[in-house]
């Protein structure tokens, strides 16, 4: 047997005898396990919801539709799922899905009054948090890795055998390098074999796959040559280990929860509560107020119509429909400010991830999997977007042609073909993310 | 225990707290606990008391506005809606619990059962995924660990420099020293639930009940205690004190960072929960046989119509004495709450089975019993969060149906039905901005202490069976030892 193999082949019969770092590798390789598979199991029941809300809404749509002959009305009685499906990488990074919706039902009335409904999970669940691929390697990883590699040094030394090996050894790396790419690649495998298997089986794009793998392992090297390093001169195993943890607290709670405080001090967001209240106020004021006051403000928006806002009846369905855009356009710049502030936060926090590994790990991984806070942002503009087409799909019938052609229907806008159109370039998928995980920091 | 006894026992605490002082790297370690305990008390402090008096104020606006409403026909201020906000409880100093996670404020309004909106934790950085400065997170994640890295060497350490063969060959036996270097964990114990017990008065003099209270901080103290004993029990079992430190670092990563997730995980994955959107397409499917109450020509409400037109001997809805358009309001108002209700019943029930599931984690890790403890003591936990959507319902039901009533009694039915004709119907088409004082106060409290105590007794029962389990097998080990 040559040198090298020799070295690795020995170092792996030594560690094959000690007990605990067995303990501690089946354990990693169970969590890590125990991870994908319920993320697996997560994101299935996520498609199956979506793809029954999909069945019950198109039927819902159809008896609406099949109901009332008066548009107004059929607006009004018509409910559209939108929804965002959970993507390839999912079921090892859950990221914000637990927090933003990922599913709505909107209709043609002011939307202000209704984006900010959730259909949100169980509360006392998402505050324990879940357990996905990215928390395993985030914040488990490094408490296993500071467990297998803070002693390396420590052990020999108070066991006496520090000096003779060291002696003895051809080179160093014969001795530590060896025992190091051991324990190295075996935690390394049992960590990403299950990690593996899943994407294997949800067939996630290789992409994906690589710059997580990639991800994963510059950060896992990090957290091993930081141990290395850290217990080098030390004699004493659990004082090293202590200081490790005592890092490891540091990166992951304490700087995290500073930088949190610090941007809330810094960021002022308006109150959502703010944004539906004046919408409420605008949309329900409109009843009390002159008919032209409501149109002429439409009408600035939306020019087309201006030809066609006289009225002959003190309740007609234009009108309506006008002053609930109306009441969106009230509230639109405290609705953008609320968005904004919210983009402004999560950028900020991207600066803040640079000094805790574990964070910067965490919106790399949700980021390449697409389960991030901007995702959930996107979704949002994309609701708006679809809310806007169908707006104008309906006001040619509501100002113009009384009379309801149902065949015409079929051209509704859909969901699905906002999201198909949507800019590549705004689009956040697996590849290509590179540059955009740049401009999550800024 | 003699006399004697005793004073052994405070020996060994002190010798335990001198070596303390001595070594540099417990004393500092405790300091930062101190430190982060103390500054999560006061920040959190801080937060809850802004957001009690934000929703506060929230809350009066929300009823002024609506009482101020001009003149209008009544099913608009049906439609108009009310807020109803959650006022934290005291408590949530200590733990805010789901408060940043579900929404804080509600829009009620008629034929809808909205879900809360603004929940904190969509406004946030991501950056408290992993833990957030409150001392419920503090002291039942990393106080633990703190203990750990002051006491892991407490009995190995004498052993391994055969102290231990020494002290016990003077005849003192190793419970005494196992007993001692408990007592010293004690005192630090005791350090770190000093600021607990300090927001835990101001708790009470803000009207928490004081059995709550305590029993709260009972709850935190038992939790330590486990951990001591914890940390005492391996400190005895191993030889080395290497040995001692991995095995407890491995014992508070599995308890503390591994299961409360895993049995969130758990309980999601075992009793799913169907979502409000799902659930609203089966009320869609109910609601559409009740009729729509904006209808009064609806056919499902032929019957009421007959049966109104008898009762006051009448051939027709015009010479009914009562507006017909309200009285259907009303009765299709109650129709459809009564099926809003039972799915909202039903999702609740779910949600909570879900939590009992994940709560039964606490007999495999401390951490998820006292978690549990912690916010159904606070009020912060699932349970409060359901009270406060009922008692919103109630609320909403009550404003709604008030002004259905009004509209069946002040407003007539032909007035009604002329509304649109011209400005002047519609005029005509209004009630007085005096009946719009249909709202009850609303005053959101958590649950009462009773409840909440005998809801947490399942998880005090967790902690206390964890305390007789390991008190048992530190007497085991300390027999091996003899």
């Amino acid at each position: 047997m040559s040198y090298l193999p020799e070295q690795l082949y020995r170092e792996w019969q030594f560690m094959l005898r000690q007990r605990y770092i067995l303990v501690l590798l089946v354990c990693t390789f169970l969590i890590s396990g125990f991870s994908v598979i319920s993320g697996l199991n997560e994101v299935d029941q996520q498609l199956q919801t979506i793809d029954r809300l999909k069945l019950a809404d198109n039927e819902d749509r159809s008896d609406a539709q099949a109901k009332y002959n008066d548009v107004g009305l059929l607006a009004y009685y018509s409910f559209h799922l939108t929804y965002s499906p959970p993507s390839d990488l999912a079921f090892a990074a859950l990221g914000e899905r637990d927090i933003y919706p990922w599913k709505h039902r909107i209709r043609m009335l002011a939307l202000e009054g209704q984006i900010y409904e959730s259909d949100a999970q169980n509360a006392e669940l998402a505050q324990a948090g879940k357990i996905d691929f990215v928390f395993v390697l985030s914040a488990l990883a490094p408490l296993l890795i500071i467990l297998l590699f803070h002693d390396l040094y420590a052990s020999e030394r108070t066991s006496g055998r520090h000096d003779l090996l060291v002696t003895t050894a051809r080179s160093s790396f014969a001795l530590w390098g060896a025992r190091v790419a051991v324990r190295f690649c075996s935690v390394l495998v049992c960590l990403m074999v299950p990690l593996y298997v899943s994407t294997w089986l949800s067939g996630t794009s290789g992409v994906s796959v690589l710059l997580t793998s990639l991800w994963c392992v510059v950060y896992l090297v990090f957290w091993t040559v930081l141990s290395v390093w850290w217990g080098k001169r030390a004699s004493s195993a659990p004082r090293v280990a202590s200081g490790l943890i005592g890092v490891w607290v540091l990166l992951t709670f304490v700087i995290p929860i500073l930088g949190d405080l610090a941007i809330n001090q810094t960021i002022h967001a308006p109150e959502g509560g703010e944004i539906v209240l004046t919408q409420r106020e605008a949309v329900n004021d409109a009843w009390d107020l002159p008919k032209k006051t409501t149109m002429d403000a439409f009408i600035a928006t939306h020019p087309k119509w201006k030809n066609h806002v006289e009225m002959q009846s003190m309740f007609e369905w234009k009108w309506y429909y006008a002053f609930q855009q109306v009441g969106d356009q009230t509230a639109a710049s405290l609705s953008q400010e609320y968005q904004t502030a919210a983009k402004r936060k999560y950028e900020l926090a991207g600066y803040v991830s640079f000094f805790s590994p574990p964070l910067l790990l965490q919106r790399h991984l949700t980021h390449i999997a697409n389960t991030d806070a901007v995702a959930a942002f996107e979704y949002e503009q994309q609701i708006r977007e679809f809310h806007k087409q169908l707006r104008l799909f309906y006001y040619p019938w509501l100002f113009t042609q009384p009379e309801i052609d149902k065949a015409g229907l079929a051209a509704m806008p859909s969901f699905d073909d906002v999201v198909q159109n949507w800019p590549e370039g705004q689009s956040a998928s697996g590849a290509g993310s590179a540059p955009q995980i740049h401009s999550i920091a800024r | 225990m003699s006399a004697n006894g005793i004073t052994q026992v405070l020996t060994v605490a002190k010798d335990e707290l001198r070596y303390w002082v001595r070594s540099k790297l417990a004393l500092s370690v405790l300091v930062i606990g101190i430190l982060l305990t103390l500054s999560s008390v006061i920040v959190t402090a801080i937060n809850m008391t802004e957001l009690n008096h934000q929703r506060q104020s929230l809350q009066n606006t929300a009823e002024e506005t609506f009482t101020d409403q001009p003149d209008r026909h009544p099913h608009r201020m049906v439609h108009y809606g009310h807020y109803a906000f959650r006022v934290p409880s005291p408590l949530s100093t200590l733990d805010p619990g789901v408060d940043a996670y579900t929404g804080n404020s509600i829009f009620l309004e008629g034929h809808r059962q909205n879900s809360a909106m603004f929940a904190d934790q969509r406004q946030g950085t991501a950056l408290t995924k992993l833990g957030s400065l409150s001392p419920a997170f503090i002291v039942q994640m990393l106080v633990p660990l703190l203990l750990i890295l002051i006491g892991y060497s407490a009995v190995s350490r004498e052993r391994e420099s055969q102290t231990l063969s020494f002290i016990l060959s003077q005849g003192t036996s190793i419970y005494t020293i196992i007993a001692g270097k408990g007592l010293a964990l004690l005192s630090v114990v005791t350090v770190i639930m000093l600021p607990l017990v300090i927001s835990g008065v101001l708790a009470i003099s803000q009207g928490e009940s004081v059995v709550i209270a305590v029993g709260f901080l009972l709850g935190y103290v038992l939790y330590l205690l486990v951990w001591s004993l914890v940390v005492l029990l391996f400190s005895s079992v191993f030889s080395k004190k290497s040995e001692s430190f991995t095995a407890l670092a491995f014992v508070w990563i599995l308890m503390c960072v591994v299961m409360p997730r895993i049995a969130s995980t758990t309980a999601a994955t075992t009793v799913p929960t169907i979502g409000k959107l799902e659930t609203d397409f089966a009320v869609i499917a109910q609601l559409r046989q009740l009729g729509d109450g904006h209808n009064a020509a609806d056919p499902a409400f032929a019957k009421l119509k007959a049966s109104l037109l008898e009762q006051h001997g009448v051939d027709t809805v015009e010479d009914l004495p009562v507006n017909f358009r309200g009285v259907v309001a009303r009765e299709s108002e109650a129709e459809l709450t009564k099926v809003l209700n039972k799915f909202a019943e039903e999702s609740m029930s779910q949600e909570l089975s879900q939590t009992l599931l994940s709560r039964n984690f606490g007999w495999l890790s401390p951490m998820v019993a006292i978690r549990s403890l912690s916010m159904i003591s606070a009020g912060t936990s699932i349970e409060t969060h359901h009270r406060f959507m009922r008692e919103t319902e109630a609320l909403r039901f009550n404003f709604v149906q008030a002004l259905n009533t009004a509209h069946v009694e002040k407003l007539s039915y032909q007035d009604d039905i002329n509304r649109n004709v011209d400005e002047a119907a519609t005029k005509k088409a209004r009630i007085g901005a005096e009946n719009w004082q249909v709202l009850q106060d609303f005053n959101f409290t958590a649950d009462p202490g009773e409840v909440r105590l005998q809801r947490s007794t399942d998880s005090f029962f967790q902690l206390i069976i964890w305390i007789a389990v390991l008190v048992g097998l530190i007497r085991l080990a300390g027999r091996q030892t003899l």
